[in-house]
């Protein structure tokens, strides 16, 4: 059962959920007939059999209190969006109640709640009437969610000739100054640039000075940490761990690290095919000298997916040179996942001269202690002549890997540079002559 | 560490609004959203015509002219004096509830994007349809009230109920639409069906015939059946032309016995189509 109520009783809580379940149908079609209701009513036992349920929820209970910010993570198709939609009144939940005091407004996907053949402006309405505003409330209000969207003179452009970030930039605006009591955010405003997810930070942030009550869906475990006072890890239909925000997120992590490395050896054993598995838009060269494999190894040689910040690492590369071939240069790179081209060792920069290549063999490249902080990242491995004018072999990040936070606590950045404090107990200028004179400079 | 540890008493039951009172009040509070979407609905039908909204007035005196050619030139059967006149105060009424309805069925479906995102009453959107052709339905009205004039037509004595009549009318229509848009969630060939049973129902309304041409009585099977009362009966739509005609185009009293009957009927329709409505709306947003 869901209810809303707009005025609350003092100190209640703003979200009251209670032992909520919910049942899907999965379904073999879309839609349902009459032709389908027909032919069930001969066939009750094969209909009860194929008919099968799934419970993204199952005894759910938890509250939110005024001014709270409550994050929830998890993996996709966890049931998060499910449970936000609930709490919405989108979907009703099949078992339990849900009570929700005060108004909500709800960014649950992109460009909801709008049409495409009005206007921005037009839209501005259409979308506040559907938070329940009045037309003076909105029009009262619309000068600030132009301005905050940024539109300028697009406002009066039919929204369908918008971008995306312009989608959300209005969605966002409209529904942080509908003056919600409860505000629901699923992951949308990952599709802003930076300069506007500051700006949607600054308002959350400014909303929540005010009073008011959020609930975040976040695959951005950064943000969620910043914005959320408690933390939901939501997981197989039920609430994992609730609490403070940094301890939930590294239970999370952490679990998440685990399950992966599982499945690995497997993975490992498996693959070690005749034929290089990277895909060929991930490689090139003209295979004077084939890198036939390449494994990830911790230090006892054993294959690994995921890997711990400050543990050491080994990427062994096998190659195969039918005929001789006179220095070559072996090179790695490793990427993180958003492009950023991390490090690019190669023998040759390292001095090395190799011997002529001939037949089967392996290079190994050892990292001491891995200095990346928890992300996936990707490594690329290449072989090619000493001048660098012919590359026999290249395969770009095709190598994907992964790190868990482990005991290291650092989460900013990329990597951390295990550099170590101190605070010096002597006078507290002791290095400022220096310092001063620099100051002087600059002024 | 589950959710339950956290989540039990402190908190007193949440005290809930009879649920009826709860549902409209929610309604009301939407009201601008029917406004935009009954907007919407209008600005959308004559987009890209080059006569717009002109056609709301074209439209019933070309069928008009059809009808009238049709059953005073080609069918001369019934001696209905003033054909025209006749056949729009039932035409008009007619165009307005079926129009209503096969537009509403899709109503729900076909905004499964606004269900499936956004949280709104969503018996909004079948009423909002039906609002949009009302509002058709009183400029074509205007058209009616000129010919009027033209054909020297005597005024009903009781024409202060008109507004009555229509608020009845559309109370029936709006009824209707809440039942067939919410079937038509689970079952789509609702559609299918009621396209069928409009054109049925179009032929056994007295839209363009008298009620007269019917036979009194009807033997079947041995049993006597009044025809005319079964049609009052069976059909509201029936009973709602006749009320039309009878302060139009007669411009006589209607019965008072008789216009009770049909607002209990229409008031009763709305009433179960509100309840159907609310019944199976909690689910659209998965089955949309």
């Amino acid at each position: 059962m869901y209810i809303r109520n707009d005025r609350p009783a003092p100190g209640a809580p703003v979200v009251d959920v209670r032992h909520v379940s919910k049942r899907f149908r999965l379904r073999r079609g879309e839609g349902r007939s009459f032709q389908d209701a027909f032919i069930n009513l001969f066939h009750r036992r094969r209909r009860s059999r194929g008919e099968s349920h799934f419970w993204p929820l199952r005894d759910v209970s938890f509250q939110v209190y005024p001014n709270e910010a409550l994050g929830i993570i998890g993996p996709n198709g966890s049931g998060k969006s499910t449970l936000l939609k609930m709490l919405a009144g989108i979907l009703e939940p099949t078992e339990g109640t849900i009570l929700v005091n005060g108004r909500i407004s709800a960014l649950l996907e992109l460009g909801a709640g709008f049409h495409p053949d009005l206007t921005g402006r037009e839209n501005i309405f259409l979308n506040g009437s559907m938070y329940g505003l009045g037309r003076g409330e909105i029009r009262a209000r619309l000068d600030d969610i132009i301005e905050f969207s940024e539109l300028g003179r697009f406002i009066d452009m039919p929204i369908k000739h918008y971008s995306s970030g312009m989608y959300v930039r209005l969605g966002f605006a409209v529904a942080i100054h509908t003056d919600p009591d409860l505000l629901l955010v699923d992951e949308v405003l990952a599709v802003g640039d930076a300069a506007f997810q500051n700006k949607c930070m600054r308002a959350i942030y400014e909303f929540r000075r005010r009073g008011g009550t959020l609930i975040l869906v976040s695959h951005d475990l950064g943000t969620i940490q910043a914005v959320c006072d408690r933390v939901i890890w939501y997981e197989e239909g039920a609430i994992q761990a609730m609490g403070e925000p940094t301890q939930v997120v590294m239970e999370y992590l952490n679990h998440v690290a685990l399950r992966e490395e599982d499945p690995a050896p497997e993975e490992a054993a498996s693959s070690v095919p005749a034929e290089s598995p990277v895909p060929e838009n991930h490689r090139w060269g003209t295979r004077r000298v084939q890198i036939t494999r390449v494994e990830l190894c911790d230090d006892t040689g054993t294959p690994r997916r995921v890997f711990v910040t400050g543990a050491p690492m080994q990427i062994r590369v096998h190659y195969r040179a039918p005929h001789p071939i006179e220095d070559p240069v072996f090179g790695v790179a490793i990427h993180h996942q958003n492009g950023i081209h991390l490090t690019g060792p190669n023998t040759d920069l390292s001095g090395l001269t190799l011997p002529t290549l001939q037949g089967e063999g392996q290079v190994v490249y050892r990292i001491p202690a891995l200095p990346l902080l928890a992300g996936d990242y990707t490594v690329s491995v290449a072989v090619h002549n000493r001048a660098d004018t012919e590359m026999y072999d290249y395969h770009d990040r095709a190598y994907p890997f992964r790190i868990a936070p482990g005991q290291n606590r650092e989460r900013y950045g990329l990597i951390t540079l295990g550099g170590s404090w101190e605070v010096p107990t002597g006078p507290a200028d002791a290095c400022t002559p220096e310092l001063a004179a620099k100051e002087r400079l600059v002024g | 560490m589950t959710s339950s540890a956290h989540a039990e008493p402190i908190l007193t039951p949440p005290r809930r609004p009879w649920a009826p009172v709860h549902r409209l009040m929610e309604l009301y509070r939407f009201r601008v959203l029917l406004y935009y979407l009954v907007v919407r609905e209008l600005k959308g039908r004559y987009k890209s015509s080059v006569l717009g909204f002109l056609w709301t007035l074209l439209n019933p005196l070309l069928m008009m002219l059809v009808f009238t050619v049709v059953f005073t030139v080609i069918l001369p059967n019934y001696a209905v004096p003033q054909y025209p006149i006749f056949l729009l105060c039932g035409l008009l009424p007619w165009n307005y509830f079926s129009a209503s309805v096969i537009g509403s069925i899709h109503s729900v479906v076909g905004n499964a994007n606004l269900v499936k995102k956004v949280y709104f009453p969503r018996e909004i959107l079948p009423i909002a349809t039906v609002l949009a052709q009302l509002i058709n339905f009183l400029l074509a009205l205007l058209v009616l009230f000129a010919l009027l004039l033209i054909f020297r037509m005597p005024l009903s004595p009781r024409w202060w109920m008109l507004p009555l009549v229509i608020l009845l009318h559309t109370c029936f229509t709006i009824g209707l639409a809440l039942i067939l848009s919410a079937v038509n969630v689970y079952y789509r060939d609702t559609m299918m069906i009621m396209d069928v049973v409009i054109m049925a129902w179009f032929f056994l309304t007295p839209v363009f015939y008298p009620l007269d041409v019917l036979p009194r009585s009807y033997e079947v099977l041995g049993f006597s059946l009044n025809v005319h009362r079964l049609m009052y009966i069976l059909n509201p739509m029936a009973s709602l032309i006749n009320t039309y005609r009878d302060l139009l185009y007669l411009g006589t009293y209607t019965e008072m016995d008789f216009f009770l009957r049909t607002a209990v009927t229409s008031l009763g329709v709305l009433a179960l189509g509100y309840w159907i409505f609310v019944r199976l709306s909690p689910n659209f947003g998965e089955e949309v």
